[in-house]
């Protein structure tokens, strides 16, 4: 080798050597000590091991305001690549809070858009790692546009493939709607989000919050509900994006992972969870667990609307996406932020092609002015609509309570819902049968010499009349009674069938989701 | 995968012809590297419907609807998960638990009053 060629390497192996030295060790050690990872070694613990492949790793700003071209920032502040998870390629990008705070300037948004682009053309998931003080002032308003391109590719993306956003640190004004865009929400209990942080809410408002009380990990995932995953720590919240993606197709033109299971069938054990006596409450995720492939319930969004539980699980190995009603908590009623929660799952699965096991035992729409003033009109409207849109195999099951407009909302046969089974102790109807009887038996009651008795009278012959699954059979809005101990084989088979499903919808531009 | 036999001009020939996706692969769902099946979360435990939570220790209706039972007075010790209302609303006896350990500072409901929801039940302190 002679001695250009040994210059020439010297020169790449330094450039090289700087951008793996990132913010510098000082920095590094930094932000280990407050217990998180770099950003390639966030790419490490994301990806098979070994697999990971940075691209772009020389790009750096261009800018020169401010002194900017004297601070020269090695990959400016991200690092990108692709890697292998479970052996099927992904793509992501990793703000490196080491190298100016990770913020977000023109080369860096190019850099992270690189990155999107290949990912579309390769149809695999994109997963961002946020971790940067938001805009880079010295960069103005090409800073600002390059958020933008970020938006519009996440926008063009959704529903192609699988995005999932990673919040690992601060995540401030412009930044949170990136994550906002794509599929999933992950944050870890040290991270935040807000449009405006805790100085401009006190300046603007007076009011004085921290910045955790704010937007940390808590509040978004049970008050907020803009997180759908948290974990303690950067090495568990990486697990489980890889987790999650082990359930998912790699785009909408693939198939999701097939996992062999063990068969288990616990459907033997659903008439001891689930009381006969509707009004005794239990925990529906137990009735899921005993339905699904043992241990493959992965909740999403559980501690935000829990009067429904929403996640993936597999049946025989292949996914399915399964919407629930929580009689534990305010009796699975529906409300506002359970319809939010259950439609926007409800797409997600119908883009991925994942099919959708709906259990149902729900009372009502909740009452009140809170919740007619807050809008629950058009928010359970948007469960009607997207279970109605979705064209992915649906099947019900209606294991106790149906009522009235609850009932039609969840995935009922007059919605597009494939095959609807009912236990025997469903009670299926417009109302309860107390309710009903002070409507339909007013004047036989105010008529009657002993208003109590013929009120009796009158609850008796309705619920005899109506609390069961039969009359809903008889008109075919439920097309099997079953038995609990038939729940499992049923449901897999009612699957089996449907695999060839070709149910497609009049062409248009998009439909109009009440939003 | 389809068998298939065509006659082209008295020559007969046979096919196999196999359906394929968008992305050129076999329809048929092949068993990729799978991914470990995902570790059995803890079972989840059975928990009773958290009420929202006012203070530490307050206790608000989560809905409207009428006290069926209560089953702790002013001044009993509580641990946190214990119940002491049963809220009858949304056609459920909903069990109504102590947030915390503690002693039940007040209490003033009866049976068969009703509640708007939002509205105190009771504290522990």
């Amino acid at each position: 080798m002679d001695e250009l060629w040994q210059n020439s390497i010297d020169r790449l192996e330094s450039r090289r050597e700087a951008v793996l030295a990132a913010g510098g060790a000082e920095r590094i050690a930094k932000q280990h000590a407050s217990g998180k990872l770099t950003a390639r070694e966030r790419m490490e613990a994301l990806f098979d091991d070994g697999t990971f492949v940075e691209l772009n790793d020389q790009i750096t700003s261009r800018c020169s305001d401010f002194g900017m071209d004297k601070k020269k920032r090695p990959g400016d502040g991200v690092v990108t690549g692709y890697g292998y998870i479970h052996g099927r390629v992904a793509f992501a990008s990793s703000q490196d809070f080491t190298v100016g705070g990770g913020s977000l300037g023109e080369a860096q948004a190019m850099k992270i858009c690189k990155a999107m682009d290949k990912a579309m053309e390769m149809k695999a998931p994109f997963i961002s790692i946020n971790d940067s003080g938001g805009a880079r002032i010295e960069e103005g308003i090409d800073s600002l546009t390059g958020y933008a391109d970020i938006f519009y590719r996440n926008t063009i993306a959704s529903g192609v493939i699988p995005q999932i956003s990673v919040i690992m640190g601060p995540c401030a004004g412009g930044a949170c709607y990136s994550p906002a865009i794509t599929d999933y929400i992950f944050m870890t209990d040290y991270s935040q989000m807000y449009i405006t942080g805790p100085a401009v809410v006190k300046s603007v408002t007076g009011e004085v919050i921290s910045s955790a009380d704010l937007g940390g990990a808590s509040v978004h995932s049970s008050t907020s509900g803009v997180a759908h995953f948290v974990y303690p720590d950067d090495l568990s919240c990486l697990n489980g994006v890889r987790q999650l993606l082990g359930y998912l197709p790699q785009s909408n033109e693939d198939l999701s992972l097939t996992v062999p299971g063990t068969p288990v069938d616990n459907s033997a054990a659903l008439a001891d969870i689930v009381p006969a006596d509707s009004k005794k409450a239990y925990d529906v995720r137990n009735v899921i667990n005993s339905i699904v492939d043992a241990g493959s319930f992965f909740e999403v969004q559980e501690n935000f609307a829990r009067n429904i539980v929403v996640g993936f699980a597999r049946l025989d190995g292949q996914t399915i996406g399964v919407i629930a009603n929580q009689a534990l908590f305010m009796a699975g009623s529906l409300e506002i932020n359970a319809s939010d929660k259950a439609s926007r799952f409800i797409r997600f699965c119908d883009c991925f092609d994942i099919p959708l096991l709906t259990l149902v035992d729900v009372p009502a729409f909740l009452p009140g002015s809170q919740q007619e003033h807050g809008g629950i009109i058009r928010h359970g409207a948007k469960l009607l609509y997207a279970y109605s849109e979705a064209t992915v195999p649906k099947v019900s099951l209606i294991m106790r309570k149906a009522y009235g407009g609850a009932y039609i909302a969840m995935n009922s046969k007059g919605t597009g819902a494939d095959i609807v089974y009912a236990w025997p102790i469903a009670e299926i109807a417009v109302m309860g049968g107390s309710g009903a009887v002070s409507i339909i038996g007013k004047k036989a009651i105010e008529a009657s010499e002993d208003p109590a008795a013929k009120r009796e009278e009158l609850l008796a012959e309705y619920n005899e009349k109506f609390m069961n699954p039969y009359i809903a059979a008889e008109h075919g809005y439920v097309d099997e009674v079953i038995l609990p101990s038939e729940t499992r084989s049923k449901i897999a088979e009612a699957f089996k069938m449907l695999e060839t499903k070709d149910r497609t919808l009049p062409l248009k531009k998009h439909g109009n989701i009440p939003l | 995968m389809s068998k298939y036999r065509i006659t082209v001009e008295g020559k007969t020939y046979e096919m196999d012809v196999e359906l394929i996706g968008a992305n050129g692969a076999a329809v048929q769902p092949v068993a990729k590297a799978a991914p470990a099946v995902a570790a059995p979360k803890a079972a989840p435990a059975p928990v009773a419907a958290k009420p929202a939570e006012v203070g530490s220790g307050s206790v608000v209706a989560p809905m409207p609807g009428t006290i069926l039972k209560v089953l702790k007075a002013a001044g009993d010790a509580v641990k946190a998960g214990e119940v002491v209302l049963i809220l009858e609303a949304m056609k459920m006896e909903n069990e109504i638990t102590a947030p915390v350990d503690g002693t039940i500072g007040s209490l003033s409901l009866t049976e068969g009053s009703t509640v708007a929801g939002g509205d105190l039940l009771f504290d522990v302190k």
